[in-house]
């Protein structure tokens, strides 16, 4: 029953997204809506290394770097945009692998820091071999429409969700969680820790890589440093977070919440609206630990419990 | 289950790709059409306004509204703080004389400026960007400050199709993209790296210019884009460039570059740091020994608090600011005597220009009779105006002829020494060593 | 060729040192509480400001001003643990860690915030009468202010030194790094202990605040890139030793100034992160670390 619901669910507010441009014309309400999709892709991609595997890992703006760099540069060569931002989503798999061995040699805050450094590498690397601004020819702002970069940025959420729950529900997303709780034991009974993490940080690596290239059909004129900013990895771990890691709704949710509290925030407090937004994420964080979703799964165990006290009652 | 849910979200996949693939690629090149463009109208009325010279005019707007994606925290944020006062002030200014007459609506209208916060990050100043085009029936953007921050917001002005004046960017590349909205009155790499020369040359005899030139810059784009320049120029006007370093951008260790500075025997030195690079780089010239007789630093040293900050360190620097309150320009009095009020010292280096941005704008709206936006852009761009920083004319690419004044830290105050017309006080070469001071 | 070389390198140990300072507030709190405080930044921000106020406006030498700053620093962060940290103090290490993570994200977004408001974004510096100051010894200049930066920053790791192992309090914070529930059965506050911990972090902070606007500048965001840093430094250090930490800065900060030197500017910061990654890959424990990393 509750699987046919949710699934409804999903179904209708998916479709009720594909069917926003027709009736929000609005640029900037669009803008608006593709930062939110924009950003429940980082979570969520995020959250199948960090929250399911529970490998903390502040690299990864690398990858959404390196789908933005590649689709970029395809695509103003005159690729196909979604042949370009494929080729940025296997760049960033590529570079997955290539760190993946070493990197998991370090554990806990030593991968977490690791992973830091090797994003401001790619960081500072980037800035030194492309200074120049990346902008858009002036004659194709003409054929710029807001309505397509949206359905990419739709496309590249849904994927992302969809490849996380399919990943959480499997065999995989089991053994990942086995290797978060206590990686020694799972070990011990047969779960190849490297390969389920390193499983993890493909696929989060790929789906960033996506988001990355939709990142670079969108942005008309951008430095090709800035996607590779760690600004971008905090912000998508803080979303995750918030929002509750280890769960497929968590970083929609952070997602959500962050971005739309920081625009109503500076839309209407100019000059103190960091201030405002640290606060109430700081109550946030120490009121509701484990995030929105710890709290719903708080209520529903309340209920549950209640549910089990009064059948207990009926039923002496 | 699992597989029904998959089917209908593959379906929906296919449909939502189906409608991106539709975008065209990036490389197709439509001519632009040329477009009638829609006149303005009161947010309430419908009709065109009247074609015939009668005595009736469609009802004017409540306001001209002017939008600004401006930086007012983060790393920008020092240059949006400065800039914003300008143009609050010439709003202020302007409305106190009850607007700008529009021949249109045969009526004057006040001028509204609406900012946002784009928190120096280049992605939400789209948004904001796109905000305010949403929000309000928006005559012109102004700008905010830093080169990357109008890199991403000017495509957006361009894409709908609004004027744009922005200001507090040297980075001329922007101008090479064939923006047809964008106008900055202010000056360029071009300009910056010719008129450093120039006026060295005017201002000491052959026998005793500092002939040895060290580049300090970061290998960002207006890095590369000036110090190129510097490398054509220097040796047109008499000058070698015996050292040239490079940085990332960011706060930085110039010790080896200062070293080298001083092992070559270099005598000038044309730098363009950030504002924390700055005191970095002086405190270490001064501990390793090494006194440039003439330094060029652009954008550190217009920060207010220089002077403070470094004592006589921070002494004998010059600047490329793009104006300064000494500036004997019709109105330069009046917008001193207002931020004096406000502020407690005349305007800053970034006020001016600012300013101007917002007299430009009044001026080409009364001489264009009408807040048509294509109208206004066509007018600005062929028209000459009488401004704070003075008289403006702009080229094809946007860039305005605009004076170019040098300003130099004396005494813990900037004096501006070049033009001697409204020089404040004259250069002083060569600065004396760090150790004598 | 060598005299360059070796100025350069001075001056590599003179950053290095500074790094070193900075890292150990914030390994020393990580290593109690396993609190990773990302805001560890702007409270070295707070400390330059305080230390600039102090000298603009009561004209007191900075240097001699850093019992003020270290006072103050104690202060704040005494504050911000009642307010915020003690409540995470409850949850599993896991927990701890993301929790104090998030929190010193928000910390840190109000506390640039409020320094830009109150301060303006401008960048402050301490310029003194001996600023300029060098001393010539074999050809090499030795600037003033950065020698008494390195004793200052040797000093204060000495003292916590000496602290940490001859002092009661020191030892008891050191039983608690090892296994706080033997040191709670053996009567130790653990509370008392993270407290302390915590706000002799924030000190170190704020002294290693102090140096940097001496030697460079301070400004509202100034904070990231000295948590990225100390966070590095700290790894690369070891966790669990607080000498260790101290001689990654100065490693780091003597790779970033030869590569600097032999190859330029633009890769002095990649060479330093790769050459701390590559420590990582050999010894994942870091330099001088003790312990395996923790979950």
């Amino acid at each position: 029953m509750k699987k046919n619901l949710s699934f409804v669910i999903a179904l209708v507010v998916t479709a009720t997204l594909a069917a926003v441009p027709l009736f929000v014309k609005k640029d900037s309400l669009l803008t608006y809506l593709c930062m939110i999709l924009l950003y429940v892709s980082l979570a969520s991609s995020w959250n199948i290394l960090g929250g399911y595997t529970g490998q903390v890992n502040l690299g990864h703006s690398a990858f959404f770097g390196l789908g933005a760099i590649a689709t970029r540069l395809l695509w103003f060569a005159g690729w196909n945009i979604l042949l370009a931002m494929l080729v940025g989503g296997l760049l960033a798999i590529a570079f997955a692998l290539l760190i993946g061995s070493p990197a998991f040699k370090l554990r806990g805050a030593y991968f977490t820091i690791g992973t830091l450094a090797l994003g401001q590498i790619l960081y500072a690397t980037v800035g030194n071999l492309f200074p120049q601004i990346s902008s858009m020819p002036v004659q194709d702002l003409i054929s710029y429409t807001l309505v397509t970069r949206y359905y990419l940025f739709l496309a590249v959420a849904l994927i992302t969700v969809l490849a996380a729950t399919l990943v959480a529900n499997s065999r995989w997303g089991l053994g990942m969680m086995a290797v978060r709780e206590q990686e020694d034991a799972a070990e011990s009974l047969g779960v190849n820790a490297f390969q389920h993490k390193l499983l993890a940080l493909v696929l989060s690596a790929f789906l960033a890589g996506l988001a990355g290239g939709a990142f670079a059909f969108f942005q008309i004129g951008y430095y090709p440093q800035y996607p590779f900013s760690p600004i971008w990895t905090l912000d998508s771990t803080m979303m995750a977070y918030i929002g509750g890691t280890g769960t497929i709704l968590g970083p929609i949710i952070g997602a959500i919440f962050f971005v739309v509290l920081k625009e109503v925030l500076s839309l209407n407090l100019a000059e103190f609206h960091p201030t405002v937004f640290g606060i109430l994420f700081i109550l946030v964080v120490l009121f509701l630990p484990g995030g929105f979703m710890g709290l719903w799964k708080r209520i529903k165990d309340k209920q549950q419990k209640k549910r089990e006290s009064m059948a207990e009652l009926s039923h002496p | 289950m699992k597989s029904k849910f998959g089917v209908a979200l593959v379906i929906l996949l296919l449909v939502s790709l189906m409608a991106t693939s539709c975008a065209p690629k990036a490389v197709e090149t439509e001519a632009p059409v040329v477009t009638e463009a829609p006149a303005t109208e009161a947010p309430a009325e419908t009709e065109a306004p009247a074609v015939t010279e009668e005595a009736t005019y469609p009802p004017a707007p409540e306001f001209i509204e002017l939008g600004s994606s401006i930086s007012l925290t983060g790393n920008f944020g020092s240059l949006g703080n400065l800039i914003l006062p300008g143009y609050q002030i010439a709003v202020e200014h302007i409305n106190a004389e009850g607007g700008v007459f529009v021949k249109e609506y045969n009526t004057k209208i006040p001028l509204r400026l609406t900012y946002y916060d784009d928190e120096s990050d280049p992605t939400k100043a789209v948004s904001k960007m796109e905000t305010l085009f949403s929000e309000h029936e928006l005559t012109a953007y102004l700008g905010g400050g830093g080169s990357s921050m109008h890199a991403a917001s000017i495509p957006i002005a361009e894409k709908n199709k609004v004027p744009y004046l922005g200001i507090s960017f040297a980075l001329y590349k922007i101008h090479q993209q064939g923006y047809k909205y964008l106008f900055s009155p202010f000056p360029k790499s071009p300009n910056q790296t010719e008129d450093v020369f120039k006026i060295l040359n005017e201002a000491i005899p052959e026998g005793e210019r500092p002939t040895k030139v060290a580049v300090f810059a970061y290998n960002d784009d207006w890095g590369k884009e000036w110090g190129g320049l510097v490398k054509e120029r220097a040796p047109e006007y008499g000058y070698e460039i015996v050292v040239y370093e490079e940085n990332p951008v960011g706060v930085n260790d110039w010790t080896a570059a200062i070293q080298k500075a001083k092992a070559a025997g270099a005598e000038m030195l044309l730098t363009l740091p950030i504002f924390p690079d700055g005191s970095g780089m002086f405190k270490t010239m001064a501990e390793l020994g090494w006194t440039p007789k003439f330094s060029l630093v652009i954008r550190a040293p217009e920060g207010v608090n220089w002077g403070e900050s470094l004592g006589k360190i921070g002494e004998y620097v010059t600047i490329f600011p793009g104006w300064h309150h000494g500036a004997k320009f019709e109105g330069v009095d009046k917008l001193n005597a207002r931020y004096e009020e406000l502020y407690g010292r005349p305007a800053d280096l970034l006020t001016g220009p600012a300013y101007a941005c917002v007299q430009i704008l009044a001026q080409a709206i009364e001489k264009a009779g009408t807040l048509d936006r294509d109208v206004i852009r066509d007018t600005i761009a062929s028209g000459e105006f009488s401004t704070v920083i003075g008289k403006v004319t702009f080229n094809a690419d946007g860039t305005g002829n605009v004076l170019d004044p040098l300003i130099q830290w004396q005494n813990g105050k900037m004096e501006l020494v070049w033009p001697a017309e409204h020089a404040t006080a004259p250069l002083i070469y060569p600065a004396p060593a760090f150790e004598d001071r | 060729m060598l005299q360059p070389l070796a100025q350069n390198i001075i001056y590599g140990i003179l950053i290095g040192a500074l790094y070193g300072l900075a890292a150990v507030g914030l390994s020393l709190v990580f290593g109690v509480s396993k609190f990773l405080n990302v805001s560890h930044g702007e409270l070295l921000m707070l400390g330059g400001y305080a230390s600039f106020w102090v000298f603009k406006l009561l004209k007191i030498d900075p240097f001699l001003s850093i019992p003020l700053t270290i006072i103050f620093l104690l202060l704040i962060g005494f504050i911000f643990y009642r307010l915020i940290f003690s409540r995470l103090i409850k949850l599993e290490v896991e927990k701890k860690i993301q929790n104090s993570l998030l929190v010193g994200f928000g910390l840190s977004t109000i506390l640039q915030n409020v320094a830009l408001r109150l301060w303006t974004a401008d960048d402050r510096s301490i310029t003194t009468a001996y600023s300029g100051l060098s001393f010539e010894l074999a050809g090499l200049r030795l600037p003033a202010v950065r020698l008494i930066s390195l004793a200052i920053s040797v000093v204060a790791l000495i003292s916590l030194q000496i602290f940490l192992k001859k002092t009661f309090t020191g030892k008891a914070i050191r039983a608690t790094v090892e296994d706080w529930q033997s040191a709670s059965l053996m009567g130790i506050n653990i509370h008392r202990v993270y407290l302390l911990a915590f706000v002799i972090g924030c000190a170190l902070a704020g002294v290693a605040g102090t140096l940097v606007s001496i030697c460079y500048s301070i400004d509202p965001s100034m904070g990231l890139n000295w948590t990225l840093k100390s966070m590095v430094v700290m790894v690369l250090g070891g966790l669990g030793s607080m000498i260790g930490t101290f001689v990654g800065g100065i490693i780091l900060g003597v790779t970033e100034s030869a590569t600097a030197f032999f190859i330029g500017g633009n890769y002095r910061l990649i060479a330093g992160l790769l050459l701390f990654l590559i420590i990582l890959i050999f010894r994942p424990q870091g330099l001088f670390g003790t312990k395996e990393g923790d979950r």
